[in-house]
């Protein structure tokens, strides 16, 4: 018996010892450099977004390859680029992967970070974040989906803009990369055809990060450190010498300033005016809305930007945005009201595993990146795995963050136009989170049907695919019980109509693509 | 089926000492003996530490998690006893709209040793383990049903019991190691990073407890304070859910008692949460019912 116990004890712990492996390290999928499919050295005539011409913004004419000032310049870099630590190594190989890629990521993240609702004082009111005191609680901004849009559109916008400048400037001054001046510079990262100067790195840091620090107030000194080892990256990794960043610098905080000075006058400023709602739930009323949204919180919540539909959109006009809008959702009490409601109900009863695993997988909610930020990095994935150049990856971002801000415009407009209850006014529960605004129609639907448009005619191979993963996240609200079956087919129909607007100006913008 | 009946017959009226025995004490089912339990438990809080800040959630109400547990304790030899306990479990709120969730949460089993016995006191080895029997959501916290993490646990009791009064001071501390996971979410953000992958890591725990009480041979009696706390892990961000990636910490105090004067018996446990850190302050409660088979 004695052997028979410690043979127990010892497949015991053998047992134990396997089943718990002591590593706890997150292995995510790791993205490197590639040399872009294409240069796209044409890419200086594209048509933008905020730009009226490339020479809107300026640089200064670069000094010669046979210059002293860039031989010294060379000299400098070589001494970067030799006997890097494994720090710096690591950002050499991080920044490669690719400069609208990376701080498309780091946006994504912010978002995450600051995606969380107020929450309510004693005085059972909810304090409004404060851009002045961004750091303080509650931190500016709340980053919910709508704020979230926007902030990724801007940057889109910001990078592609100022890299259709820059390219115009490359094929203008037709700068060779140190590396081919040189041959004894080692670049650690693939080289192109492309001309270094200005390099398109720093154009795409300076550019992100007067829109980022914009958009989070309180990560200034985070923005700057990243834009610093970005920038430096590139001398380590033997890429670009002083003169090409700093050009770059410049343009892209030169770009950037029009992308915000245009967002400053977008109507976001007024997209929290609580002291429209009762104007909205009147003329809802008037419409025959009979029974309408309230806040399921306690204390109620003022809604999330109830006045987001009137800010401005990318890529139609507000006579479009109108046309846009859905007809009216099933009225409460009518028979495909109540078997839509029904529907949820047996969904509260008797939810499967995978109809819960398809409304987490797209829940999106506090503490995310939110839908939009999940269809972002949908984007950025697909252009980097196609191998698209800097400036086509940044054009795929703009396109997609465009339509995604402006499916969120159309849908916050559609929202408190009809005014319309959710679900768990009617006693559904739910299993991934209630947000706080009217129910019709679905966000998640519109969002995600404007982003796989636009993503389908980009990568029209992968346009099922794009199209499919659009309509499980259109349905998940409804696994999630927190959105009628009405809610989310109009959201998806609206949302293909507004992504067909970028996919019309991407077909026009110059590109051929 | 009656001579099923029969053997159970028996087995009732063969009762000597009963021992129903748990994975915190010292006590041992003797060889060829088993002692099963079917226990109820249920643990309420209505306010609970968000990072360090203690608050009220109006969208919560009171959160309340019951169990009910089928366990068994199997006396290999008198000092080496076997304890697998399999609990269903599920969860509601008073207040808000979070979905309850119910399931069979994680079995575990834990192998326990007398490695040294001197007079009244003694050394306990215990080693534990234990696997998710379902597919739950781990990532739908505070509703989830547990963390969905695969652990292995490593635990040294030690005992000194007054031989002729029963009473008795018992102190044990344990490291937890715990699995990563694979969540239904592709990214998720912990410690102010967003993960892109759908796996996680539940960070490992220690826990280390004090429990002073009576030992008779009908009926066990005893206080205790018990310290869990994890070894890494992140806070609950500002008006947030929890997530299995949390440090969550808690610091009970409660009482513990037995009556099992034949093979029937009865136990039951009252805890209280007093501190604590991305955890409920719970007050909870179990009653067992014990039956002790003789193989003999």
């Amino acid at each position: 018996m004695k052997h028979i116990n410690k043979a127990l004890i010892i497949s015991f712990v053998a047992v134990a010892m396997t089943v718990v492996s002591c590593d706890k390290t997150i292995e995510e999928p790791q993205r490197v450099g590639y040399t872009p499919a294409s240069v796209d050295d044409k890419a200086g005539t594209w048509k933008t977004y905020v730009l009226t011409s490339p020479t809107d913004v300026t640089i200064a004419t670069p000094s010669s390859t046979s210059s002293a000032e860039y031989i010294a310049e060379l000299t400098d870099l070589k001494s970067k680029a030799a006997n890097l630590t494994l720090e710096q190594q690591q950002a050499v190989v991080y920044w490669g992967a690719g400069a609208a890629y990376r701080w498309n990521e780091i946006a994504r993240e912010l978002a995450a970070r600051y995606n969380t609702p107020p929450a309510s004082n004693a005085e059972g009111k909810y304090p409004v974040p404060d851009a002045a005191n961004p750091l303080a609680d509650p931190k500016f901004p709340f980053a919910n989906p709508p704020y979230t849009a926007r902030a990724l559109a801007n940057l889109s916008v910001a990078q592609y803009d100022a890299l259709v400048a820059a390219w115009n400037y490359k094929y203008k001054f037709k700068r060779t990369a140190p590396s081919k001046v040189d041959a004894t510079v080692a670049a650690a990262l693939p080289v192109s055809a492309l001309p270094t100067y200005p390099s398109e790195d720093a154009v795409v840091a300076a550019a992100s990060a007067v829109v980022l620090k914009a958009m989070f107030p309180g990560e200034v000194t985070y923005i700057d450190a990243k834009v610093a080892e970005h920038t430096n990256a590139r001398q380590w990794a033997g890429m670009n010498v002083k003169s090409e960043l700093d050009a770059g610098a410049s343009l892209g905080t030169q770009v950037a300033a029009k992308i915000m000075a245009r967002a400053k006058t977008d109507g976001m400023g007024a997209a929290n005016n609580q002291t429209l709602t009762a104007g909205m739930i009147e003329s809802a009323k008037g419409r025959g809305q009979t029974e309408v949204w309230v806040s399921q919180e306690s204390p109620l919540r003022p809604p999330m930007l109830p006045n987001y539909g009137a800010v401005s959109t990318w890529n139609f006009d507000r006579a479009t945005l109108v046309a846009l809008r859905p007809g009216p959702a099933p009225l409460p009490g009518s028979d495909q009201f109540n078997a839509e409601l029904n529907e949820l109900r047996d969904i509260n009863k008797n939810q499967t595993r995978e109809q819960a695993r398809i409304a987490n997988y797209w829940a999106d909610g506090a503490g995310s990146y939110t839908p939009p930020g999940h269809w972002m990095r949908s984007a950025a994935d697909a252009a980097h795995e196609a191998k698209y150049s800097e400036v086509r990856m940044a054009r795929t971002l703009a396109l997609v963050g465009t339509a995604l801000q402006d499916a969120g415009v159309c849908c916050w407009e559609t929202k408190f136009y009809y005014y319309t209850p959710r679900p768990q006014q009617y006693g559904v529960k739910t299993s991934v989170g209630l947000p706080n605004f009217p129910s019709y129609t679905s966000g998640h639907s519109t969002f995600s049907a404007a982003a796989a448009t636009v993503l389908g005619s980009i990568f029209p191979d992968r346009s099922d695919e794009f199209w499919a993963r659009a309509q499980e996240a259109s349905v998940s609200r409804v696994y999630g019980m927190i959105h009628f079956r009405s809610d989310c087919t109009a959201g998806l129909v609206c949302g293909k109509n507004i992504g067909s607007y970028a996919v019309a100006r991407g077909k026009t913008d110059g590109s051929g693509l | 089926m009656k001579k099923q009946l029969l053997i159970v017959a028996l087995l009732l009226a063969s009762a000597t000492t009963s021992w129903a025995q748990m994975p915190q004490d010292a006590i041992y089912m003797p060889k060829k003996t088993i002692c099963a339990a079917a226990m109820y438990g249920r643990s309420n809080w209505n306010s609970y530490w968000e990072n360090t800040l203690k608050r009220e959630n109006f969208n919560i109400g009171t959160h309340t998690t019951q169990s009910a547990s089928l366990m068994a304790a199997v006396g290999l030899s008198d000092r080496v006893n076997l304890i697998v306990n399999v609990p269903y479990i599920w969860t509601s709120t008073t207040a808000g709209n979070l979905m309850g969730q119910k399931g069979f949460q994680d079995v575990s089993g834990w192998l326990k040793v007398n490695a040294l016995q001197y007079k009244g006191f003694s050394v306990h080895g215990l080693v534990g383990a234990s696997t998710p029997l379902s597919s739950y959501i781990a990532s739908f916290q505070p509703m989830s049903i547990g963390m969905g993490a695969r652990s292995v646990a490593g635990r040294v009791l030690l005992n000194y019991k007054h031989p002729q009064t029963g009473l008795y001071l018992t102190t044990h501390g344990t490291y937890t190691w715990r699995s990563t996971i694979r969540i239904d979410q592709d990214s998720y953000l912990a410690d102010g990073h967003v993960y892109n992958t759908n796996e996680v890591a539940v960070p490992n725990a220690m826990d280390a407890a004090v429990r002073v009480g009576i030992l008779r041979r009908t009926f066990q009696t005893e206080v205790f304070a018990e310290r869990f706390t994890c070894v890494s892990g992140d806070n609950i961000r500002r008006n947030d859910m929890p997530f299995p990636t949390n440090n969550m910490q808690a610091t009970t105090v409660g009482w513990y008692g037995k009556y099992q004067p034949h093979n029937v018996g009865f136990n039951a446990r009252v805890g209280y949460v007093t501190d604590g850190q991305n955890m409920g302050q719970s007050t909870s409660f179990m009653v067992g019912l014990l039956y002790q088979i003789n193989l003999k």
